[in-house]
């Protein structure tokens, strides 16, 4: 349940001061006594209403040797809770605790390593396989998502980025309360049901998104070389610390992250915000208030020269060449969203227009502004695609030339305008949609403290001179700051 | 439609089907269970927007819908054209027209002028192509209306294809070509459809480097010309205006466009029959099987796809199927698991299961998925099962509405593929009423497993268990790009050299190279099958291109004479001869390189080359394009097979002809008095000769008379 997430969900655009004076009049916020907080946004267009929990913790937060943690934590929503999901709840519970306790002895004789006794490690392998099987007699499968299906729920997912985790989907407007119900209880109560199946699911899943294309691979060796300390560097979590993953390991997550003070709930549709306050209150009002997460402290070293790193792999050629950069709450965020702009948006971008139209040597190419995640100092990254018969230094040698140009000579003013309009217009469009306003609401609040952020850096987007783009992409488009990405095709002596 | 919201409310209701137990919850307490004792009121009315329907004066058909929602306008053309229409031979043209239509710009402005123009005000003007539909269409903030439209009907009524953006996307598809085979997961998807609707059929076809060539901006033009104009198309617009202004608007600027039109030919119908059996990819980068089984679904309004969905959801959909509970949640074998019947509206979808898992637990997921399809259609399926089924769909069928957008693009698409405007109530109220009977029935009558392709994209080396152990036949699929024919083969001075060998060894075999080369002429009489039709011949050849042949059909004569450049054909009940139609020329010129006669003496004509393709095979190209690979029979070395491409209207084949009764002809040669012709991989015809004579002595006056 993790997309390959390149793009935030909204970067800092914006909309006309009138828009916002619209917009608010539909708004309503409120924060339980125990520091959940929610927004609430009336549209009554149509009798749905699509909801949205978003936690301020992803997969930067993993565990050290346990990665993927939040990830495998996030898959717990498919598994229900302790009334939904189960055939005999007590008995459940015991077979769970039997099944950790299986699992402990067998990691006390595993840590032994040499000294392991291969008879005993076989016995306790066992025991572990029967309590697995003892706690899965009592599981009524699937029972949350079926529950949530039959009553007209649609686009049920949940995802865990590096910054964040959500859950979301819609339900008829009549059912409102039926997601309260589900989602208050599972929140504060969630059950790690069938959790070590679920853990050859998450494995396959890394297999998917990174193991079986040249894309992942690439991506995944890009993040390792170009971070050395920070948590950005884990792109999906090791197939090791995958495979040994632990219930109790995921238990010490949800208590330490999914406390009230660390969520944030967005609901658009079809409500009535006085009903939504009275649900909140009585289903996450129960929930105690507790501490808010330790931080995350570890800062990336700066960057001391450029770094190279290749993927081997039979397919054709890609490329990525990124670059660090500061947090998306930095002063120039605006300029480096604009400088992402002008390189690529559209066919009048330069980089498409050099690149694909007129040199022939890119058959795509992108460049993200932020990547993998925003809440913390992250990279500016490129990726191309060559030509029949072009390769990666192809690419590379054409970018430099780019940058170094945009660098001396610096963009346009109609160039930076039109980037503006075009991100003005890219915002108003993302708005017709219940679900991602929903999740936009929630992740505003919780990175910048209000909801309206998504409209006010308007100011700030129209305050980008084309000298702040020659700026910024002078600051950062260093090469003693660049790790560049290629695959190659292994060499053929080496294949059967 | 109005009533429509009635009927969602009652049905709403009757989907509640747990009995409620209870819970206690104290005030302040976390409300576990609550969810049992939930009643839910009624679903309020959705609100069915209107959507006005008229034909401007040109005859263009228009819906017009109102949304003030967001202060953008958008509109649609759908264009009755498709990828099925490509002519044969030149798949992919379909695709490069609707691209550069906008990309190439307007008489008046380069695509790169409407580029900037449009971006400028954060508009966008864009086409695409399906098999039975192209589209075109815009988008726009309401205050950049005119100019945008006046964009849009610049490009759609005087597009320029300019050549710079032909060749743009040429050497675009190219990469993407070379790039076909990278990704496991596209190649399973790809290959499943190619296998199921037929590779060489327009339906399963695909763009290739000879077909790209193949395409020139006069095609373009054509088929621009052929489908592009009022009668062939609809057209729909959506956002914040004024109906009334809006129409004015769409009379003045669209209605006014009269271009010249005829009649479009219907689209093709799928006939393809695939070869069950297993087509397994090998790819040992990749640590996970992508895989796919099925075979062809059916239309949206085949009376029993209600219940085929029904189906499909119990089986494969969403995150309660049978095949994701046990696949994904009892064996962890795979994060995705599902599929389904598939419909399309005017060609039969796929039904399909696909799955992508571990390497090692390859065969066993197929044996899992085929195990669970037999089992539902063995026993069916339960009442509860039915119920979720059914519930889902019908507590659901609000968010059919919770956009007017989505209002206005379906009645727009119904009326294009010919469905009734209420299809989408008929079908909710057919799934309405499918019962666990009718699920049984469909499941046996649609699901048909000794009809499965099943694809494998994977490691094959390392599968745990071998693919042999599903028992099914298996053919390999190579996953390599189709190179242009010309550089097919590898060529070097060892290859040319061992060519030579090869050819001279058939030489021997058929007479000896002098003999071969003293066959002056060549007079036969043959019956022949050709496809179902009997055929007499009779043949006169002089070395090495000229050509006189009767046919006598059931239907009437045909003559064909050529003396090497030009000549005459007569149809049945023709009244005389007519100069040679190209395509005929281009076939005789084309059969002339094939003769036997010379195709043997290929080493002494400076223009042919003669390469080795293995111990036994040569490849002779000419200059102009032609190829083809002769085949020895190793053991008398005799020529045993011919093989080469032929352009048929629905792209290139395969053809072989197989040489048999090889026997004495006077002047120390041999020929084949029995040729068997595979198109495709199938017999498509047989010749049998009665005589063969060479050097009679026939005369170019006897060729021509």
């Amino acid at each position: 349940m993790r997309p390959l997430v390149f793009f935030p969900l909204l970067a800092a655009v914006c909309l006309h001061g009138q828009n916002l004076a619209d917009f608010e009049k539909r708004v309503t916020e409120f924060t339980l006594a125990n520091g959940l907080h929610f927004i609430v946004m009336e549209r009554h267009e149509a009798p749905v209403v699509s909801f949205h929990l978003h936690v301020d913790s992803g997969a930067a937060n993993d565990p050290a040797n346990a990665s993927s943690t939040a990830h495998m934590f996030e898959h717990m929503i498919g598994k229900g809770t302790v009334s939904l999901g189960t055939k005999n709840w007590p008995e459940e519970e015991k077979a769970l605790q039997a099944v950790e306790a299986a699992y402990d002895k067998l990691e006390e004789e595993r840590v032994k390593g040499r000294r392991a006794s291969s008879a005993q490690l076989e016995r306790l392998k066992a025991t572990l396989d029967k309590a697995i099987e003892k706690a899965n007699s009592f599981v009524d499968q699937n029972a949350f998502t079926k529950e949530i299906e039959r009553n007209g729920g649609v686009g049920f997912n949940a995802s865990t980025a590096l910054d964040y985790t959500n859950y979301f989907y819609s339900l008829p407007a009549n059912r409102t309360e039926l997601w309260f119900a589900l989602q208050s209880e599972w929140t504060a109560r969630p059950v790690f049901r069938e959790f070590y199946k679920e853990r050859d699911v998450v494995r396959e899943e890394r297999r998917m998104r990174v193991e079986s294309g040249a894309q992942g691979k690439l991506i995944e060796a890009l993040l390792t070389t170009s971070f050395t300390a920070h948590p950005y560097r884990n792109f999906i979590g090791w197939a090791s610390d995958i495979e040994n993953l632990r219930a109790k390991g995921g238990a010490e997550f949800h208590k330490t992250y999914y406390v009230p003070g660390n969520m944030c709930i967005g609901i658009v549709g079809d409500v009535n915000p006085a009903e939504i306050k009275r649900l909140a209150e009585k289903y996450f009002g129960p929930i105690p208030a507790a501490p808010l997460p330790p931080r995350l402290v570890t800062r990336e070293p700066q960057q001391i020269g450029i770094k190279r790193v290749t993927v081997e792999d039979p397919s054709q050629p890609l490329v990525v060449i990124a670059y660090h950069r500061p947090d998306g709450t930095h002063a120039d965020d605006a300029a480096i969203d604009v400088l992402n702009g002008v390189l690529s948006s559209g066919r009048t971008s330069i980089l498409y227009k050099e690149m694909v139209r007129d040199k022939k040597i890119a058959l795509g190419l992108q460049t993200i502004p932020q990547f993998p995640g925003g809440k913390y100092p992250n990279l500016f990254l490129y990726f191309g695609v060559p030509n029949q018969g072009k390769t990666a230094d192809d690419l590379e040698k054409s970018w430099d030339e780019i940058i170094a140009r945009v660098q001396k000579d610096g963009v346009d003013e109609p160039t930076v305008k039109r980037v503006k309009v075009k991100m003005r217009a890219g915002l108003l469009r993302a708005l017709d949609s219940n679900s991602g306003l929903a999740g936009a609401l929630a992740s505003n609040w919780m990175t910048y403290g209000d909801w309206r952020k998504m409209f006010t850096d308007l100011e700030e987007l129209d305050k980008v001179t084309p000298a702040d783009v020659q700026r910024v992409a002078k600051t950062y488009l260093l090469p003693s700051n660049k790790t560049v990405g290629v695959t190659v095709q292994p060499k053929k002596e080496e294949t059967k | 439609m109005r009533n429509l919201s009635l009927l969602i409310a009652s049905l709403a209701a009757f989907g509640q089907g747990a009995a409620p137990k209870p819970v206690p919850a104290k005030p302040g307490q976390l409300q576990v269970g609550a969810w049992k004792n939930l009643k839910f009121g009624k679903l309020a009315d959705v609100k069915i927007p209107e959507v006005e329907v008229f034909t401007l004066k040109n005859g263009l058909k228009v819906y017009l819908l109102e949304n003030h929602t967001l202060p953008f306008i958008s509109g649609t053309a759908l264009v009755r054209t498709g990828g099925l229409l490509d002519p044969g031979g030149k798949a992919g043209l379909s695709e490069i027209m609707t691209t550069v239509m906008r990309t190439g710009g307007s008489k008046d402005k380069t695509g790169d002028q409407i580029d900037e123009q449009l971006e400028n005000i954060a508009a966008a003007v864009e086409s695409g192509v399906q098999n039975e539909v192209a589209t075109f269409s815009f988008n726009c903030l309401k205050e950049n209306i005119d100019e945008v439209l006046g964009v849009y009907f610049d490009l759609l009524s005087q597009p320029e294809f300019r050549q710079d953006k032909i060749d743009l996307l040429k050497t675009q598809f190219r990469s993407a070509i070379a790039r076909r085979y990278d990704d496991a997961d596209e190649v399973n998807r790809n290959e499943f459809q190619t296998t199921v609707y037929g590779r060489d059929t327009p339906f399963g076809r695909e763009v290739e480097y000879e077909t790209l060539d193949a395409i020139s901006r006069a095609d373009l033009i054509d088929f621009y010309k052929r489908y592009y104009h009022p009668a062939n198309m609809m057209f729909s617009v959506s956002g914040d205006f004024d109906k009334a202004a809006m129409r004015a608007r769409l009379e003045q600027v669209l209605g006014n466009w009269t271009p010249p039109a005829n009649p479009v030919p219907v689209f093709p119908k799928l006939t393809h029959q695939a070869t069950p059996g297993i087509y397994s990819g090998d790819k040992p980068e990749v640590s996970q099987t992508f895989l796919t089984i099925g075979h062809l679904g059916g239309l949206y309004s085949d009376k029993d796809y209600p219940a085929l969905e029904v189906l499909s959801d119990i089986l494969a959909g969403g995150f309660d199927s049978r095949l994701f509970r046990k696949v994904r949640t009892e064996l962890g074998y795979a994060y995705n698991i599902g599929g389904g019947w598939g419909a399309d509206y005017l060609h039969p979808g796929t039904f399909q299961i696909s799955a992508s898992t571990k390497t090692e637990s390859t065969v066993h997921t197929i044996q899992t998925i085929l195990q669970e399809i037999e089992k539902i259609r063995a026993s069916g399926v339960t009442d509860e099962e039915v119920a979720t089924a059914k519930d889902k769909v019908i507590n659901s069928f609000v968010f059919n509405f919770d956009r007017p957008q989505k209002t206005l693009s379906r009645l727009f698409r119904y009326d294009y593929y010919g469905y009734p405007k209420d299809y989408l109530v008929q079908y909710q109220k057919a799934i309405a009423s499918v019962t666990k009977a009718d699920v049984l029935r469909v499941a046996k009558q649609y699901i048909d497993p000794s009809k499965f392709v099943i694809v494998t994209i994977g490691n094959t080396a390392e599968f745990k268990t071998p693919l042999t152990d599903l028992k099914l036949p298996i053919a390999k699929l190579a996953l390599k790009v189709k190179e242009p024919a010309a550089d097919k083969a590898q060529v070097s001075g060892a290859t040319l050299a061992k060519g030579k060998q090869i050819l001279a060894r058939m030489q021997q075999a058929a007479g000896g190279a002098e003999n071969l080369a003293n066959v002056r002429d060549v007079t036969m009489t043959a019956n022949a099958t050709l496809g179902n039709l009997a055929v007499k011949q009779k043949t006169l050849f002089i070395s090495p291109n000229q050509l006189r042949q009767e046919q006598e059909l059931p239907f009437g004569k045909v003559l064909v004479k050529w003396d090497g450049k030009t000549g005459t054909f007569q149809a049945p009940n023709a009244p005389g001869p007519m100069p040679m139609p190209s395509p005929v020329a281009k076939q005789i010129t084309e059969e002339m390189f094939r003769n036997m006669f010379t195709l043997l003496l290929s080493d002494r004509n400076a223009d042919r080359t003669v390469n080795a393709i293995s111990d036994t095979a040569v490849e002779i190209t000419d200059k102009s394009g032609n190829a083809a690979t002769l085949t020895m029979d190793a053991a008398t070395g005799l020529p045993a097979k011919l093989s080469y491409k032929m352009m048929g209207p629905q792209g290139p084949s395969d053809v072989e002809s197989i040489y048999k009764d090889i026997r004495d002809i006077g002047g120390g040669v041999k020929a084949p008095f029995l040729v068997e012709i595979n198109q495709g991989g199938k017999k498509a015809s047989e010749i049998k000769y009665e005589t063969i004579t060479a050097n009679t002595g026939v005369k170019p006056e006897e060729i021509m008379k």
